[in-house]
């Protein structure tokens, strides 16, 4: 027995996330300015980054191209009058009556890396299919499936015919494929399921939260009290729009973060839009600042909700610079539902 | 990768990075997937973020004392990730236990990109784990740099400081516990070691 070797097995291959090498560039560009490191914040900017960018992947889906921009800006409208026409819809929403909670996305992103051989390099574009599913007692599933990744833009898939069309790809581990997996699901054990600006949350604390606006951006805001100042209003932004459409938040704590938002003034509105599957809604963004990291290094997080049912449509990420592509989610599905957690079919 | 093929081009880098510090971000180019890597194994994923960070922002404030001659690029830099593991064993122990309970793939709600390799024999997850969280933490920092990191006994001599027979020493002593918690001893592999000192 080669006890080195199952030494090996036993640890695997850690996850990776895509993203981690361009931020943590990043810190160390802007080390010169910071006093200390700053610990539980960089696990805020991964929790940020990580809730929409880690897993962010693309779609071989009509209608979604790999270098679809922002999303379709058409007029304006009073936002704030959007997000507290949201708030009263989530309100009245029924609350949990069914066995599952359950979130279906379709994730997009860039491969962070250009791909092939010799003089022919390109981008690839992948996508994924996720969903996950929370019983009323707590336990948490996920499913997750790769629907195949594909050049990006039109270039792209010429270099990649003459690099011999490949439908693989090894890079850093991780290996990707044109064609979609099999999928799989797996119960979430041993881990706390949520986490909000880096901080860890259960089931329980999330059906917990305060209902009144005032006082639900008051906890956020002391949970996340360890960010540098300046960087607090972006990070309490991203949380309080966490609750509406990636955690299963009650009826009332998803009217009170509507409530919230609407009174935060680093909301920018966007006016109506379609996200990429051609949905109508309303768009707004806002960024977060990485710590120490220049003006503008900052990324950029816009969400198009639906004000008549409340729900988040999509969250597209932008950023930070160096980073190809952006993050794209669609939110396919999300509510209570007596299916019982499944791989996910092909869309 | 290339470090393999150009230790001395490296070394040179980090002494060039002295008058023009964005020489730097060549080096942290070239070992930032295999040190993020080798922290998320022990640590976890989410600790490592903040580990391999401050690895890399220790060896560019140490960068006038790294000395050419003594180690390589790569085994420095082990050297310094391992230190600062070691600041952490509470979060090691804690990353060990989950390891034996559900194996390498620590998963949550959008954290689903993992490569997994399983281990064989899934019964024996929970003890290895647990023999590895009993070692010593040095006689451990020797046995995880030579099998996750693949470093030569004279690499892990110079990342850690110490005399290169103590290397062998400490790993034959973790290699002998695990193997008598594996319910297994092969003596040939002990006169194996021997030989290759």
């Amino acid at each position: 027995m080669d006890e080195l070797k199952t030494v090996r097995e036993l640890y695997g291959e850690p996850r990776l996330d895509p993203l981690l090498k361009a931020r943590v560039r990043g810190l160390l560009t802007d080390e010169p300015r910071r006093r200390r490191w700053r610990l539980s914040w960089t696990a805020a900017v991964a929790g940020l980054a990580a809730a929409a960018v880690a897993v962010a992947v693309a779609v071989a889906v009509p209608g979604m191209t790999g270098e679809a921009g922002a999303p379709n800006r058409v007029a304006t409208i009073s936002g704030r009058s959007v997000l507290l026409a949201a708030a009263t819809t989530a309100e009245s929403d029924p609350a949990a009556a069914n066995a599952y909670w359950r979130v279906r996305k379709l994730h997009r992103r860039t491969y962070p890396e250009r791909l092939g051989r010799g003089a022919n390099r390109y981008w690839v574009v992948e996508s994924r299919l996720t969903e996950q599913w929370v019983a009323r007692d707590g336990r948490v599933w996920s499913a997750s499936r790769a629907l195949g990744a594909r050049p990006g833009s039109a270039a792209d898939e010429e270099a990649w015919r003459r690099d011999g069309s490949p439908t693989e790809w090894s890079s850093q581990g991780e290996v990707l494929s044109t064609s979609p997996e099999k999928g799989e699901l797996r119960a979430i054990a041993g881990k706390v399921p949520f986490s909000m600006a880096g901080h860890e949350m259960t089931f329980e604390q999330l059906q917990r939260l305060p209902v009144a606006p005032a006082a639900l951006k008051e906890w956020v805001t002391e949970a996340v009290s360890d960010v540098p100042a300046g960087t607090v209003d972006g990070v309490v932004a991203d949380a309080l729009s966490g609750l509406l459409w990636s955690k299963p938040s009650p009826p009332d704590v998803r009217a009170a973060a509507y409530r919230a938002l609407a009174e935060l003034p680093n909301i920018r509105y966007l006016g109506s839009a379609t996200d990429e599957r051609g949905r109508a809604g309303a768009g707004f963004s806002f960024t977060v600042q990485p710590p120490g990291a220049r003006n503008g290094a900052a990324v950029r997080r816009t969400l198009i909700i639906d004000p008549d049912s409340s729900q988040v449509l999509s969250s597209t990420v932008t950023g930070p610079p160096g980073v190809k592509g952006d993050q794209v989610e669609l939110v396919l599905e999300a509510g209570w539902t007596d299916d019982r957690p499944a791989v996910p079919e092909l869309p | 990768m290339s470090w393999a093929a150009h230790p001395a081009e490296d070394a040179h880098v980090v002494r060039l990075s002295l008058a023009e510090s964005e020489r730097f971000s060549a080096i942290f180019d070239t070992y930032f997937g295999e040190i993020h890597r080798y922290v998320a194994q022990r640590l976890g994923a989410d600790a490592a973020e903040d580990i391999v960070a401050e690895t890399f922002l220790t060896a560019f404030r140490k960068r006038a004392q790294y000395d050419p001659s003594r180690a390589g690029v790569r085994a420095w830099l082990y050297g310094i990730a391992t230190n600062l593991i070691g600041r952490h064993r509470r979060v090691e122990v804690r990353t060990l236990r989950a390891l034996g309970r559900h194996g390498p793939d620590p998963d949550t709600p959008g954290h689903e990109e993992h490569v997994a390799v399983r281990v064989s024999a899934e019964s024996l997850r929970p003890s290895l784990a647990a023999a590895l969280a009993g070692l010593h933490q040095r006689d451990r920092d020797v046995l995880l740099l030579v099998a996750l990191a693949g470093l030569s006994h004279e690499e892990v001599a110079t990342a850690l400081g110490i005399p290169y027979g103590t290397v062998g020493s400490r790993l034959n002593r973790a290699r002998r516990k695990l193997r008598a918690t594996l319910g297994e001893t092969n003596p040939m592999l002990e006169s194996e070691e021997a030989d290759r000192g």
